[in-house]
């Protein structure tokens, strides 16, 4: 039965993993370079969500200014930066990716200062069912990033710019020759990977504390869920990252506090050196 | 205003070091070391521990680098598995893993409180300006000697198969040489100095703390290299240069600019790093220094 | 004693690259391998060379097995590849380029080249004389300190010769020697080929330009759709009504 709870609570921890990686994979997939960014987007994300909600009193307006925001920066960050890399080596490009990483992170540093922020949500008391006690902020935030998670899927898989951004993901050269417009289907890309980003970065927000670092710290568990879910594969990242979400709660009676974080890291080890495609990897190299 | 010169050039010749490892591992090799950090903390809390046994430091500083040195090895194996952009993950994960087992074996490294009174170099001979000129002539020359063998490096046959690596890993192995070994080599010897300029460090500074090793000084160390011009020793030892001029001009300019506090300025430094990085990315990928094809 | 290559196949996901290949270069022999794009005459250089493992199928060379050998270890035994699009190690010179690839270098070992330097300079200067008559014979004597990136693409063709010749390999594979090659360097590369091939160096050459190797080999195997479809002298292969078919779409 502990254990039991501590799986339901590493449920809401799993789908902010999930959610990073969802984004990061994305962005694996089709822009084909691991964007170290992605952390401190979701910082980002938090601390819009932060400010309106402290503004408006209203945690969707919150959310909403945050998706927003977050696309927009994301959008920014590839027509300023990762566009012109196009055809530089991976190397480059996750060099910049770094780069932009710091300013983000530089950005909300100065106007936001260093000191943790919490968000003024009313705590109440947990329900029970079956045994468990389950947390209704949980519910309501799980709540949120399903909701997410339908929407983004509902846009790779029932849309026409989709189904390009799957095919380009697939194959590049076979999406180009069928006539697929590659810049449609990067903006509409990074749009989606930043709005993603910033809903877990706001759960994340919601769940622990906002400082400048959040994200960042995030990005160990977020890379090792996308390769364990398989590069370029949205429903494998969100499963890779409960999986991780859950796994390390689980542990963390065995391993401690501080190192379940360090999961990341041996489950990343593994997947790389067993099944470098992941659990749900399509095609071997993804270049 | 000596005895601050001083400090000054003991920290740049301490990241002089770092820069050269990085010049070797990724400059000369493509070796993609995001943990790079990691390796000078191995080496900063084995020479800290062991001289606080009462280890003569001459005995302490070569052990930071075996230690270093046999840290990288492990992620030497696996590197040899693993894509580029892989590896570079990998290695940020060892950095932070190696802080996450320095906060969490509170018994062996004091945890989040650190480990003070690091006995300090040439302690016994001499206080003041003469035993900090002392420390700074021994870092120098033992930086000197890096030097010295990275440029025999460079110009010699394990110099042209690591480029060759760098440049084209499969042609390499399509004339009969296995990249593997050198590679292995290459990240010791690398991590070896990162771990000696840890050793440095803990014993300058004499006080060390988990968050000292954070992965943004891997990346000021990149920021030296890419600045500098990668692959090229000149290049790092330019890099390194112009990376302290801005970490220790940010910190002038704090002091007399008012109303900045230490806080915002260090978001600042963190915001130039990061633009920094992208602006040679787009726009000078050769650093200052020039393209490493000419020496 | 030859190379040997024995009922190869290789598929990737439902697509099959190659269905039963078989092929033989004697010792000394020079053999051009024609098909047209996407035959898999350079999924076979793969899989001879080690980057890539057949799904069956075993290959000899020299009468020993190289099935356990990396890719290295296979170029070791004197079976040494070049690429189709060359793979020059850009910003080195034409020279390093070349002695990098010369084999069991004292000064590779750090301890090597700390502690015997003396050996190191020796071995160094006698390397340096080696590649200066490769360079030579390949007439790269003007690019020879030239970043190796900057050159043509026929000249990179051809510093890909000079290091596989610093191996001292028994048998070459050209993965299209002539492709991207202005015609003048064309006529040299077949000539530096046939007077290597004098001097007892087999070649396995892979070419699409199909006059230029019917000028160069007198054995020819035609692929297409990942099978052998013939074999034999130029004259008898040109006249097989199915490579007619097959790779000239019976327009000669």
């Amino acid at each position: 039965m502990f254990y039991a709870q501590l799986a339901v609570n590493g449920l809401v921890q799993g789908l902010v993993v999930g959610l990073g990686a969802l984004a990061l994979t994305l962005v694996f997939g089709i822009a084909r370079f691991p964007n170290a960014a992605t952390g401190d987007t979701m910082t980002f994300g938090a601390y819009t969500a932060l400010t309106v909600h402290k503004a408006s009193g209203s945690l969707a307006l919150g959310s909403i200014a945050a998706v927003g925001g977050a696309a927009v920066l994301a959008l920014v960050a590839y027509l300023t930066v990762f566009k012109r890399l196009a055809g530089r080596s991976v190397v480059s490009l996750l060099v910049a990716s770094i780069g932009i990483g710091f300013m983000i992170r530089a950005g909300l540093g100065v106007a936001f200062g260093h000191q943790q922020q919490v968000f003024n949500v009313p705590l109440s008391r947990p329900i029970r069912i079956a045994g468990l006690a389950i947390n209704p902020l949980d519910l309501q935030l799980a709540t949120v990033a399903v909701v997410a998670l339908a929407a983004v899927f509902a846009i790779l898989y029932l849309t026409p710019i989709g189904r390009q951004m799957r095919a380009v993901a697939d194959n590049r050269d076979l999406a180009r020759v069928s006539g697929i417009r590659p810049e449609r289907v990067m903006t509409a890309m990074w749009l989606i990977a930043g709005g993603v980003s910033a809903v877990g970065g706001m759960m994340l927000g919601i769940k622990t504390i906002v400082s400048p670092e959040v994200g960042w710290e995030m990005l160990l568990p977020i890379f090792a869920a996308t390769i364990l879910g398989g590069i370029g594969s949205p429903v494998g990242a969100v499963v890779a990252g409960l999986v991780l979400g859950v796994a390390q709660e689980v542990s963390t009676p065995f391993v401690g506090f501080t190192y379940k974080i360090a999961l990341s890291f041996v489950v990343l080890l593994a997947v790389l050196l067993v099944r470098p495609r992941g659990l749900f990897g399509r095609i071997e190299g993804v270049r | 205003m000596d005895a601050y010169l001083a400090a000054i050039a003991i920290i740049a010749l301490i990241y002089m070091l770092l820069s050269l490892g990085l010049t070797l591992q990724y400059g000369l090799t493509g070796l993609i070391n995001f943990g790079h950090v990691g390796f000078f903390a191995i080496g900063a809390y084995t020479s800290a521990l062991l001289s606080l046994q009462g280890l003569p430091l001459a005995l302490t500083i070569p052990a930071a680098a075996v230690t270093a040195g046999l840290a990288a090895w492990p992620i030497g194996l696996i590197s040899l598995r693993l894509r580029d952009d892989y590896f570079a993950i990998v290695t940020l994960g060892f950095s932070e893993t190696v802080r996450l087992v320095i906060t969490s074996e509170k018994w062996l490294t004091n945890g989040v409180q650190g480990i003070p009174g690091i006995p300090r170099l040439f302690e016994t001979i001499s206080v003041g300006i003469g035993a900090q000129l002392a420390v700074m002539g021994l870092i120098l020359a033992v930086t000197l000697a890096a030097i010295y063998a990275m440029r025999r490096i460079v110009a010699s046959p394990f110099g042209r198969v690591i480029e060759a690596i760098r440049d084209n890993e499969e042609a390499l192995q399509a004339l009969g040489k296995d990249p593997a070994g050198f590679k292995i080599q290459v990240l010791i010897l690398g991590s070896a100095l990162a771990g000696i300029a840890g050793a440095f460090y803990a014993h300058y500074i004499t006080y060390i703390v988990p968050d000292q090793f954070i992965p943004l000084v891997t990346f000021y160390v990149w920021m030296a290299i890419i600045i500098g011009g990668v692959g090229r020793v000149s290049g790092a030892i330019v890099g390194t240069g112009l990376l302290m001029l801005f970490l220790e001009g940010s910190r002038f300019l704090r002091d007399i600019v008012p109303g900045v506090s230490e806080v915002e300025m260090a978001s600042l430094r963190i915001g130039v790093v990061g633009l920094l990085l992208v602006l040679f990315t787009i726009y000078r990928p050769q650093g200052l220094m020039g393209d490493f094809t000419k020496r | 004693m030859s190379l040997q290559v024995t009922n190869i196949s290789k598929a990737f996901g439902g697509f099959k690259a190659l269905s039963g290949v078989s092929l033989e270069v004697p010792m000394g022999g020079l053999v051009g391998l024609i098909g047209p794009n996407g035959a898999g005459k350079s999924t076979l250089f793969s899989v001879i060379s080690g980057f890539m493992p057949p799904d069956e199928g075993a290959i000899g060379f020299d009468g020993r097995s190289l099935d356990g050998l990396n890719p290295a270890g296979r170029a070791r035994t004197g079976l040494v590849r070049t690429f189709q699009v060359p793979r020059e190690f850009a910003h080195l010179t034409v020279r390093e380029n070349m002695m990098a690839a010369a084999p069991g270098q004292t000064g590779e070992s750090l301890v090597g080249l700390f502690l015997r330097a003396g050996k190191v300079r020796e071995e160094e200067e006698r390397l340096a004389e080696e590649v200066r008559e490769v360079i030579r014979f390949l007439r790269l004597e003007r690019v020879a300190d030239e970043p190796a990136g900057k050159l043509s693409g026929g000249q990179k063709k051809l510093v890909e010769l000079g290091r596989a010749l610093l191996v001292k390999p028994r048998l070459i594979l050209l993965d299209e020697p002539f492709a991207g090659v202005n015609p003048v360097l064309i006529g040299e590369i077949m000539e530096r080929i046939r007077e290597l091939n004098g001097r007892g160096i087999g070649f396995l050459v892979i070419e699409h330009d199909l006059e230029a190797l019917t000028r160069l080999a007198p054995q020819l195997y035609v692929m297409d759709q990942g099978r052998i479809l013939t074999m034999g002298a130029p004259d008898a292969v040109l006249a097989d009504a199915r490579v007619r078919e097959a790779y000239l779409g019976g327009a000669v």
